[in-house]
């Protein structure tokens, strides 16, 4: 009752024509009329004359491609009405069938866009949809469809005769179906509606407003939307059962969902990276959803990640265009990520195939659709097998889809869908010549009458010994006048020309002669004109000329004086440079000259052919600079001796010790002068310091969630953890600063956050392998002038306005928690009434009032503090931590008492008015106060030297050393609850260690290793040599883009990963430094 | 001795002992010759003198050596163990022009419009702002105060940070010209959300903001040509009337630009227009060292607590900026004021550190703080380092400046004793009355 699903359509047939070449000459008249349609198929009603045109063709002569993996013959081809009738050597012709010469033809099965998406708008406020505007699994492109809006004939070109039309806004999208590419009405388009839900789990960065408006947001609501989808189903079923209970809402949108819930139907998740991919994957299993996900296309830099998930692909083939490399800055700027994405896109549908995973090819991102088949020989040309290709624009397609009864391939009984091309559909200069959709033809373009390109010999008073040279660029005319010396002298320079010209980019500079221009065909007739001085004309002459079938033509010039000079002309050669007939490639280099294409056949002898065709360096991880190709190893046994160790635990500082590790942890620590164990690996640390791993406690690094969720004031339901970027260059340059642990939180945009993610910098892992384990989970809370938007150069009014506010929303949040437990624990208990509905904002504070989530609040005022603290006191709670805590050495007797830890700024102050009362020295009150104090980061510069903080314990308050230190190591683990395993170095500890190159509390030191799980994350000596390696790897890249002749853009203007654009700070927080403004980067700072 | 050092102390402490409302107090003028013994003497223009001897009065350095000649009622104090620098200087800032800058009303560095050469930094410095005492108590006694904003921000000033109004801590009212140069790209935050109208439009203004500033340098000439030939036709014009110093190359210009494209746009427009400039940012400076060196363009470095600007640039590329430069042969000085802002222009010293930590030598790190900006900015005649005849501005402190544990015990400006005494330091001192409460309540 709940799935509105509607029956299958199946395709009503619609054959229209009067004669076949007319069939894309119907006009709107004929759709409005309905004249064409096939009255035993159509409900629509013809007015005036019946028109009924014979309806059996038979396509003869040409080379037939039933499947990708059938022998190709020639064969006829009969189609009877919209369908394939047979198809054999030789076929009895039933009378009356029109037969279609296409000799030297190849049919195919007409090509299937896997994927493209149209946005549709739901009108507001009409029936029962989701409360959510983002949310629309109801929508259904049946019925929104206008096939005008598609442009099929842009998709015919490309050999396309069937799309998967699916909608592209929101969350939850909405459902797909399979539209013919013909030229009818609606009613005829659809061959089947309900394919797949659609759901993309971000949203764009700074497009539309309301909630959600960051990734994390989405996730969370996309997965309330399926949790509340289950609700539904089990709440009316709970209602028809039962007379006695409250009926449930209505919600039009909820149950069109519940078929994807129950796998009845495919889900498609858009996916802008690989990332994505693998979150796409976990979400589908977290639901049980029978997954395909819309690829990226980057799915080659986590290639094993993307096997494991086993999931099918709609794959695009917008490979890169090369990264602007034209100028010696241009070239500075590319990243060496954008360089080898380049390199290796194109091998990316190879790669997929070659490890096993499906896919099927969709025009997604594509600028223009006609590029398609030739981004599809690229992925040929790089490995990609040609069967593979084939299918997964065809045949794959329709099985993915349940359509492979219908469409996909050539056979008895299918609907009549064929690509014809001139040639093989792999061959380099294909083309698609017409197509045939249900039955009707569709050509793509009329040929020429006569072709003109090529050098055509003058015969005519005065121009004797020239030549008239015409090239066809598309279906652009140019020409000049050459003599015969010059054509000679061309002969000899062209290659060396060409090269050049491919680096120019400059056409005209090639061409010698007289330009002539304009120029046009019409018909059989050529007419042209040019400047004629060198000729003895001075001015510009006019010239007409008509073409013959046999390569001959005759015409009249008409001279700037007014003369009439009659000449005749004679086509020697099929191109414009005769020698160019002996070398295929160089033609090509004239004729496509700009176009973007694959630099095998370009180049020629001048690049080895094989160095083109793969990708020049391995992938690593992540992608770019400083990847790594395989994870560090994890020795046996690593002893670091003769060192000054800073333990930030019991020992205490031990001056010349040694400390043995392996397998990931701590094994003993060694005072002066005691025998050492053996080990695999022994450094001499001598002149060195080692302390535990830097624990940062506030930081927005590593996460592309957009890191606030603030579209409402309460967001406990978002998850950092949802949205690791491990590829977050900033992992790197903290590790070089020491950092091993940091605590990755929600930005400070509401009272109630959302959940935050403790990660160990495991530079290289997945999203997986960032991930602490065993950390407890945690969430931000904020108090102050964030959450009441006190700075916003626009007023808001959003609740709440004031502090009191503040204190109000948060104690309402927890007695809203503590009614949303009672009434599951009542529900678990008796069954009662309808079922409560699984609210994850809810979910979350029922975990902080039972105890197993940690509140991380950002604060300022000693105010704040207090009534925060007395809120929590009424339920309960201990906070997590105080995050900033400024003007807690105001309070820092209370916070003791509560049990409060103190995560602040070392010296900031100043940048807002409720930090005017900060100081350095808080640090030291509140330590000396029993507070377990730690300085944060809350920004990826001051990460890296989180040292420099700690020793401001020392300079403001005199802090000891040996507990300034504990600030960035021991006591941030204490205040995220993971000192049993990091946070010191101690027997059993994790192997989380950095050697410095002196006392970590000196400005003067630096990190020199860093060792994460005893694996070595961090090597300054081999972080020079990585240096030299990214500048050969990216010198060696850029000559290769150079000499590829490649068309450039600039990587920001084609397609950048939008997930990229989500800042990596907390917007919000009002302090953020200003120095992006300088480098170009400038951010808006409320959205 | 030590009981010498105990007066300098107590002298703060009895300041601290007021009421807070009095608020930091200016020292008076010297009255008397006064010679700091025992210390170390970093005189960072020459070689450091162990265990020395420096005598000033009437605000200037009379002598300095291993044993000088006091002259008759000179008032000597022992700085035994300690050192003596030349006060830090922050070369780019905002001070005394904001003192909370999310709100609104504190803030006096940007004026409207683009075009803002007639503004002039110094006459909206306030001496009662808050920062002024936290900076100069670890020992930065000296910053650049530069409006900020538009493509001509104006003009700025070096302040000598005590005084009881801002003329007497203008130590140079009029330093130079600030520019910010108009760079050539968009960025793709910003690109993603333009259309590509927009994206043209943008770049076409970008390129139009060159032209902009060449028909104001071109203007300026003109008018100075007519105002000095007392052509009645030419009415005055503030913006304009700015501009002369500049174009007749007496003032310099310092121009923000941190790319390789736009540093060699911004220097050879200035060896064009026959200009002083002085590069301020310069994180590809190295890249454009021969061009730089060939016009004695020098940079103030913006920061070198600063990321990688590029995703493949080493980590430490900001770190190494200063050795790098130093390397070439580059003039060049070592500011905070991308990172550190006004607000936290004390940490000064520590970007330099940083530098040393990763291969810039440590007396070019302490120049970069105090001699080199003096010379880049034109008043290496009063300060910048300890000298015969320049300015009696010096710290004293405990150690090297360098490290974070270090203290300024005192300083002096003109031989005027420095007021080290702060809002923070007194909150510190309240509050630990709070808790020494508690206790005794206990």
């Amino acid at each position: 009752m709940q799935s509105r699903c509607i029956p299958l359509v199946i395709a009503v047939w619609a054959t229209l024509f009067s004669q076949i070449c007319l069939a894309q000459r119907e006009n709107d008249d004929d759709k409005k009329t309905g004249r064409f349609a096939d009255k035993n198929r159509s409900s629509i009603q013809q007015e005036g004359l019946n028109t009924n045109p014979p309806v059996r063709f038979a396509i003869v002569g040409a080379t037939v491609h039933r499947t990708p993996t059938s022998e190709p013959k020639i064969e006829m081809l009969l189609i009877d009405g919209s369908k394939i009738m047979a198809i054999g050597e030789s076929l009895v012709l039933p009378p009356g069938t029109q037969t279609v010469d296409a000799t030297g033809k190849h049919l195919y099965p007409g090509l299937i866009d896997a994927y493209t998406g149209l946005t549709y708008d739901l009108p507001k406020d009409k029936g029962t949809a989701y409360w959510n505007e983002k949310i629309t699994p109801q929508l259904n492109v049946a019925d929104e469809l206008d096939l005008n809006a598609l442009n099929p004939e842009k998709y015919r070109k490309s050999g396309f005769t069937a799309a998967l039309v699916a909608p592209s806004k929101g969350i939850v999208q909405g459902q797909s179906c399979i539209v013919l590419l013909g030229n009818y009405q609606n009613q005829h388009s659809i061959l089947k509606s309900n394919i797949a839900q659609h759901v993309r789990l971000t949203v764009d960065r700074g497009r539309g407003s309301g909630y959600p408006n960051s990734p994390m947001g989405a996730y969370a609501l996309a997965r309330q939307a399926m949790y509340d989808t289950r609700w539904y189903e089990e709440a009316w079923r709970v209602a028809a059962a039962n007379s006695n209970v409250e009926r449930p809402e209505r919600n039009a949108a909820l149950a069109s969902l519940a078929s994807a819930i129950n796998r009845q139907q495919m889900v498609m998740i858009d996916t802008s990276n690989e990332l994505f991919a693998i979150r796409a994957s976990r979400f589908a299993r977290e639901f049980g959803l029978k997954l395909t996900i819309l690829g990226s296309g980057n799915e080659y830099r986590r290639l094993d990640d993307v096997v494991a998930l086993g999931r099918p692909i709609v794959l695009p083939v917008d490979f890169p265009k090369a990264p602007d490399v034209s100028s010696p800055e241009m070239a500075n700027d590319v990243s060496l990520e954008n360089l080898m994405h380049w390199d290796h896109a194109p091998e990316n549908p190879a790669r997929l195939a070659d490890s096993g995973v499906s896919f099927v090819f969709t025009t997604k991102g594509l600028k223009d659709k006609q590029d398609f088949l030739e981004q599809v020989r690229k992925a040929v040309k790089r490995g990609l097998s040609p069967e593979k290709a084939f299918a997964a624009m065809t045949i794959d397609t329709a099985r993915l889809y349940g359509v492979d009864d219908l469409i996909g391939s050539l056979e008895k009984n299918k609907i009549a869908n064929i690509m014809v091309t001139d040639g093989d559909l792999f061959g380099e200069k294909t083309k698609v010549v017409e197509t045939w959709v249900d039955g009707v033809r569709h050509e793509s373009e009329q040929e020429p009458l006569r072709e003109v390109a090529g050098t055509w010999k003058l015969i005519a008073t005065g121009f004797s010994n020239h030549s008239l040279l015409i090239e066809k660029n598309k279906n652009a005319l140019s020409a000049s006048i050459v003599s015969q010396s010059e054509l000679e002298k061309a002969d000899q320079t062209s290659d060396q020309e060409i090269q050049n010209d491919k680096r120019s980019d400059k056409k005209s500079s090639r061409k010698p002669g007289v330009t002539v221009k304009p120029i046009g065909l019409t018909g059989t007739r050529l007419t042209g004109a040019f400047r004629s001085d060198d000729f003895g004309h001075p001015g510009i002459s006019l010239f007409s000329m008509i073409l013959s079938t046999d390569q001959t033509a005759n015409g009249q010039l008409n001279l700037p004086d007014g003369t009439t000079v009659p000449f005749s002309a004679q086509r020697i050669a099929e191109t414009p440079v005769e020698k160019a007939t002996e070398d295929k490639a160089v033609v090509d280099g004239i004729t496509k000259s700009g176009e973007s294409e694959s630099p095998a056949d370009r180049i020629g002898p001048v690049a080895a052919k094989n160095s083109n065709i793969s990708a020049s360096f391995p992938v690593n991880f992540p992608l770019g600079a400083f990847g790594r190709t395989e994870l560090p190893s994890q020795p046996k046994s690593v002893l670091v001796k003769n060192v000054f160790i800073w333990t930030s635990g019991e020992p205490g500082n031990i001056e010349n010790g040694a400390v043995l590790f392996g397998d990931g942890l701590i094994k003993s620590i060694h005072r002066a002068n005691e025998k050492l164990p053996s080990a695999d690996v022994v450094i001499d640390g001598t002149g060195a310091h080692l302390t535990p791993g830097i624990i940062d406690c506030h930081s927005h690094m590593a996460t592309d969630s957009g890191v606030n969720e603030s579209g409402q004031a309460i967001t406990a339901e978002v998850r950092i953890g949802d949205m690791i970027d491990c590829d977050d260059i900033t992992i790197y340059r903290q590790l070089a600063g020491g950092v091993t642990t940091a605590n990755v939180l929600h930005g400070s945009a509401n009272p109630i956050g959302g959940q935050n993610q403790v990660i160990k910098l495991r530079w290289g892992q997945n999203e997986a392998g960032m991930k602490f384990e065993h950390a407890p989970h945690g969430i931000k809370f904020a108090l102050g002038e964030n959450v009441k938007q006190s700075n916003w150069s626009d007023p808001s009014n959003r609740y709440p306005q004031t502090r009191m506010g503040v204190e109000q929303i948060m104690d309402d949040a927890f007695r809203a928690a503590i009614d949303y437990r009672k009434q599951w624990l009542e529900w678990n208990q008796n069954h009662e009434g309808l079922p409560p509905r699984k609210n994850l904002e809810l979910d979350a504070i029922t975990e902080i009032i039972e105890g197993t989530r940690w509140i991380h609040c950002h604060s300022y005022r000693q105010d704040e503090i207090l009534a925060l603290m007395r809120t929590l006191e009424s339920h309960d709670i201990t906070i997590g931590s105080f995050q900033h805590i400024l003007e807690g050495y105001k309070v820092a007797d209370a916070m003791a008492t509560h049990g409060a830890m103190a995560s602040a700024f070392a010296d900031w102050w100043a940048y807002k008015y409720e930090v005017k009362d900060a100081i350095p020295y808080a640090g030291a009150l509140m330590h000396r106060a029993g507070v377990v104090v730690s300085f944060n980061s809350d920004d990826a510069e001051l990460g890296r030297h989180l040292n420099h903080e700690a020793v401001k314990a020392v300079r403001y308050g005199g802090v000891s050393e040996i507990e300034a230190l504990k600030f960035v190591t021991l006591n941030p683990a204490r205040q995220l609850r993971i000192d049993d395993r990091v946070g010191s170095i101690e027997v059993g500890k994790h192997a989380d260690v950095v050697l410095w190159s002196g006392s970590p509390l000196s400005n003067l030191s630096i990190v020199q290793q860093t060792w994460i799980d005893g694996r070595k994350y961090f090597d300054r000596t081999e972080d020079s040599k990585t240096r030299t390696e990214v500048h050969q790897q990216r010198l060696t890249l850029i000559q290769k883009i150079l000499e590829s002749g490649e068309e450039m853009e600039r990587p920001d203007v084609s397609r950048i990963d939008p997930a990229k654009l989500w800042p990596r700070h907390d917007e919000f927080c009002g302090h953020h430094h200003s120095e992006e403004d300088h480098w170009g980067e400038q951010e808006d700072a409320h959205e | 001795m030590k009981t010498i050092l105990h007066t300098t102390l107590a002298i703060a402490i009895g300041i601290l002992a007021l009421p807070l409302s009095a608020d930091e107090v200016p020292g008076a003028p010297q009255s008397k010759p006064i010679v700091l013994t025992g210390g170390t003497i970093h005189t960072v223009s020459g070689p450091t003198i162990p265990r020395g001897e420096i005598l000033f009065d009437k605000g200037k350095i009379i002598a300095i050596g291993t044993s000088v000649e006091k002259p008759e009622g000179t008032e000597t104090i022992s700085v035994e163990g300690q050192h003596v620098y030349p006060g830090m200087f922050e070369s780019h800032s905002s001070m005394g022009l904001t003192e909370i800058s999310a709100v609104r009303a504190t803030n006096d560095f940007e004026e409207s419009g683009t075009i803002n050469p007639n503004v002039k930094a110094l006459v909206s410095v306030y001496p009662d702002n808050v920062i002024i005492p936290v900076t100069r108590a670890n020992g930065v006694l000296f910053a650049l105060t530069a409006p900020a904003g538009g493509l001509i921000s104006g003009k700025s000033a070096v302040l000598q940070l005590d005084g009881w109004t801002y003329e007497d801590m203008a130590l140079q009212p009029e330093t130079a010209l600030h520019i910010n140069w108009p760079s050539q790209t968009i960025s793709p935050r910003r690109r993603i959300r333009m259309t590509e109208e927009e994206i043209s439009k943008a770049e076409k203004e970008q390129a139009e903001q060159l032209y902009k500033i060449r028909e104001l340098f071109d203007q300026s000439r003109a008018y100075r040509d007519a105002r000095s030939a007392k052509d009645s036709r030419q009415k005055y014009d503030a913006r304009l009337e700015a501009m002369i110093d500049v174009v007749d190359g007496k003032l310099p210009m310092i121009i923000r630009a941190d790319r390789a494209e736009d540093i060699q746009s911004a220097v050879s427009f200035g060896a064009e227009q026959q200009l002083k400039i002085i590069i301020l940012g310069g994180y590809d400076a190295e890249r454009c060292a021969d061009l730089l060196k060939k016009h004695e363009v020098p940079v103030i470095i913006s920061a070198v607590y600063r990321l990688p600007q590029r995703r493949d640039e080493s980590y430490d590329a900001a770190y190494t900026l200063p050795q790098r430069l130093h390397n070439s042969g580059v003039k060049y000085c070592i500011s905070g004021t991308d990172r550190s802002e006004t607000w936290n222009a004390r940490i000064l010293p520590y970007h330099a550190a940083t530098a040393v930590g990763f291969g810039l030598p440590a007396d070019e790190a302490i120049k970069s703080i105090t001699l080199y900006p003096a010379q880049i900015l034109g008043v290496d005649d009063r300060i910048g380092s300890l000298d015969v005849g320049k300015d009696a501005s010096l710290i004293i402190t405990d150690g090297d400046p360098l490290e974070t544990t270090t203290t300024t015990l005192a300083a002096y400006i003109q031989g005027k004793q420095v007021d080290l005494s702060n809002r923070h330091l007194s909150l510190y001192k309240k509050y630990e009355q709070k808790y020494e409460q508690l206790k005794q309540a206990k």
